[in-house]
């Protein structure tokens, strides 16, 4: 209870204290003032924290299923692998990509994406093209992100998923195949209805996954320009660390915060709902 | 001792002592040693700093040089402003360039060097940067080390090769654009933009005459970011750019230096700083047969002369250093003394702040690198008369790291056809005055 207050209650009364305080110039120094709900006001109407969320929206409903469904065909087929070196082998091959911290990924892949040094370019100049630059707008700078998330977390989930296959007893299957179930339908009828949950955990933690990225964008501006707005944490941290305003980050940390908190139990809600549908 | 020996001994000691005084109009400052063992951190990004600093504790043993490069502009800027404002975690000195320096000042972040004693120091260095480290007349936040005047990087090899005049006006600038795209067949430019990077562009604007930012009596500001020297300096570029003639790749990445050696750009406008940077970052693939010069940069007429100034910066003490004294005497010795200022420009082609080393014969050097590296030009001399020609009343406001990243933001819309580059212009005058006024600062729009 202790740790609970100090390393979590405390944190963020501190930043609801903060976000109630404003700068402003008095007798040339700047101050800070009491301003009530003044940088509330200014993130709701803040163009670029706004953007920052449409960004993030997007990449969102695109990035997540494509993510969660590879996990899903990677984890069903390591279920139905046999025990034995090969099964370890792309067990251990498929989580890699999670150990290696982000922003040592996000270089990786940054040039892999590198207009003048990536391979994909030069085989494209190669064939007589002309060379893709990766970084050149929004869309397409998520688009690269969206490759290294996934290349991260596809082995994260699939490993809770497969563990989760792992756990169905095996009598299940002999039932089903005493009852004339094969391949496809083993798949549709049994192990998928029985993934529900772990899918559910999954599908929560990259909502909440997709909200916080940040270390990929900022590895990414190593290689060319990253807008600020492109995730709201890399906003945040240039409001706070470029311009030095924390009461201003507070506020739009506790925003943040609060939207992840509304989707994550608006979707919670869903699937308790379907959950009791069945 | 036999009398041939004697004369001998006799010619060569008048020959030393004729030689040195020659030299000796270069004047340093008396060094004060400090007492006691001290570890000093210093966050730079000058390329070879540590070589400079262990000839610092060559001379002064007691004090040993920690240098940290974070990497150049905000990568050092945003972690520096956050030890900051933490009030811990703040190196004893740091590198600010200083159109960023009145940020930290705003923040209470540094020492006044007057009282260490530097109000002693400002008839070693030239005039305008002392002006740049005591922006209010009073304090002195830094100590000069270095300045950016611009002139023009070029490939001598491309224009050769292609038949066309090195171009001495932005007019003959944009013809040759045009001639090299025809006869290259789109394949070299004339020039690269650096679209991230506001404070080259804002030299480019500074040359012409245009001020950004001025601070009235009452401490209030007015900012001109759309003013019409601004708006035609965009326009030029966005037009070079449409055409095809100018590109975009991002500064200091191996983006920009591939197509350099590769002798797809044909020049670049750079700060006095630039020839080091050139000399050190395409010292592994400089590119075959290539022969980079430096000219004046490009005029708007015949017969004009001007220059603005990108970056160049200055040594700070933060108030968190326990060991303000010695901070003091690192940062006095590595921009004033001889040695300190030959090491820098061999190492990391800093163009002096200090006076008399302007006219160091061992900057002149041309076996030397950045001299070597452009085949033996005299390249101080070039950027002397670009420093001469620079206005030297520019101010700068405490919120350039807002404006800088706006900046960066707009120009991507303008180089995607989002946007024109005159609209990119407007939109950066409003949008930083916007984070301006955000942050705190009582700020109007202006001409």
């Amino acid at each position: 209870m202790v740790t609970f207050t100090v390393f979590f209650v405390a944190p963020v009364l501190y930043a609801i204290y903060l976000s109630l305080f404003i700068p402003q110039q008095v007798n040339g120094n700047l101050t800070q003032v009491f301003g009530g709900l003044q940088n509330y006001e200014w993130a709701l109407q803040d163009n670029q924290f706004l953007k920052s969320f449409i960004h993030i929206f997007f990449f969102g409903i695109i990035q997540i299923p494509i993510m969660l469904l590879l996990a899903t065909i990677l984890a069903l087929i390591l279920d139905q692998m046999v025990d034995g070196f090969l099964k370890r082998f792309f067990r251990t091959a498929f989580y890699l990509p999670y150990t290696i911290p982000s922003v040592i990924s996000g270089l990786l892949w940054g040039y892999l994406y590198s207009l003048n040094l990536s391979p994909l370019n030069y085989i494209i100049q190669q064939n007589g093209g002309q060379p893709i630059n990766f970084l050149a707008s929004t869309p397409m700078t998520l688009f690269v992100i969206g490759n290294i998330v996934t290349w991260t977390w596809v082995g994260y989930n699939m490993v809770v998923l497969f563990a989760s296959l792992q756990g169905v007893p095996r009598e299940l299957y002999d039932a089903a195949k005493v009852d004339g179930a094969t391949g496809w339908n083993v798949i549709r009828y049994i192990k998928l209805p029985l993934l529900r949950p772990a899918l559910f955990l999954t599908l929560l933690f990259s909502i909440i996954g997709t909200s916080q990225i940040f270390a990929e964008p900022f590895a990414l501006r190593s290689i060319g320009f990253v807008p600020n707005d492109i995730t709201p944490n890399a906003y945040l941290y240039a409001v706070g660390a470029q311009n030095g305003n924390y009461s201003y980050a507070a506020a739009l940390a506790l925003v943040l915060a609060a939207v992840t908190f509304i989707f994550s139990s608006f979707f919670l809600r869903i699937i308790a709902r379907n959950s009791n549908d069945q | 001792m036999n009398r041939k020996f004697l004369k001998a001994t006799m010619l060569g000691t008048t020959a030393i002592l004729s030689a040195s005084l020659a030299q000796d109009n270069f004047r340093e400052p008396q060094y004060r040693d400090v007492q006691g063992n001290v570890t000093l951190e210093v966050w730079s990004w000058v390329p070879g700093l540590d070589k400079t600093a262990a000839e610092f504790t060559k001379q002064f043993p007691n004090i040993k040089i920690n240098v940290v490069n974070l990497g150049g502009g905000a990568q050092t800027y945003n972690r520096l402003q956050t030890a900051c404002r933490a009030g811990s975690g703040a190196p004893d000195v740091a590198q600010i360039e200083y159109g960023f320096l009145p940020t930290y000042i705003e923040t209470n972040c540094l020492v006044d060097l007057r009282t260490l004693g530097a109000s002693n120091l400002r008839s070693y260095f030239v005039p305008w940067t002392w002006r740049q480290v005591s922006p209010r007349n009073q304090e002195v936040y830094g100590i000069p080390q270095d300045t950016g005047p611009l002139a023009m990087i070029y490939r001598a090899d491309i224009f050769k090769r292609y038949n066309i005049p090195v171009p001495r006006t932005w007019d003959e600038f944009a013809r040759a654009g045009a001639r090299l795209s025809e006869l290259s067949k789109g394949q070299v430019k004339i020039g690269n933009f650096f679209s991230t990077y506001s404070p080259w562009f804002i030299a480019l604007v500074w040359a012409q005459g245009g001020q950004m930012w001025r601070q009235n009596a009452d401490g209030s500001w007015v900012q001109t970011l759309n003013n019409p020297t601004s708006k035609a300096v965009a326009k030029f570029w966005g037009d070079l750019i449409k055409a095809g003639y100018v590109s975009t790749f991002p500064a200091f990445t191996p983006d920009f230096w591939n197509p350099m050696a590769a002798g797809r750009i044909a020049t670049s406008m750079e700060a006095a700083w630039g020839p080091g940077s050139f000399a050190g970052s395409l010292a592994q693939n400089p590119g075959q047969g290539a022969q980079y010069r430096v000219a004046n940069l490009p005029q708007r007429t015949l017969g004009s002369f001007a220059s603005g100034n990108w970056g160049g910066s200055s040594n700070v003490i933060t108030r968190q250093s326990k060991n303000p004294q010695a901070a003091m005497l690192f940062i006095n010795w590595l921009n004033t003394s001889r040695t300190g200022i030959v090491s820098d420009w061999n190492n990391g082609g800093l163009f002096p702040a200090a006076q008399a080393g302007l006219s160091l014969p061992e900057l002149r050097n041309p076996d030397v690198n950045p001299s070597k590296f452009f085949g033996g030009q005299d390249v101080i001399t070039v950027y002397q008369r670009a420093s001469q020609a620079v206005n030297v009343d520019f101010t700068w406001a405490p919120w350039l790291p807002a404006a800088d990243a706006v900046f960066a933001d707009v120009m991507a819309q303008a180089i995607q056809g989002r946007i024109t580059f005159e609209q990119a212009i407007d939109q950066w005058q409003e949008r930083t005055l916007a984070e301006a006024r955000r942050n705190g600062y009582k700020v109007t729009g202006g001409q």
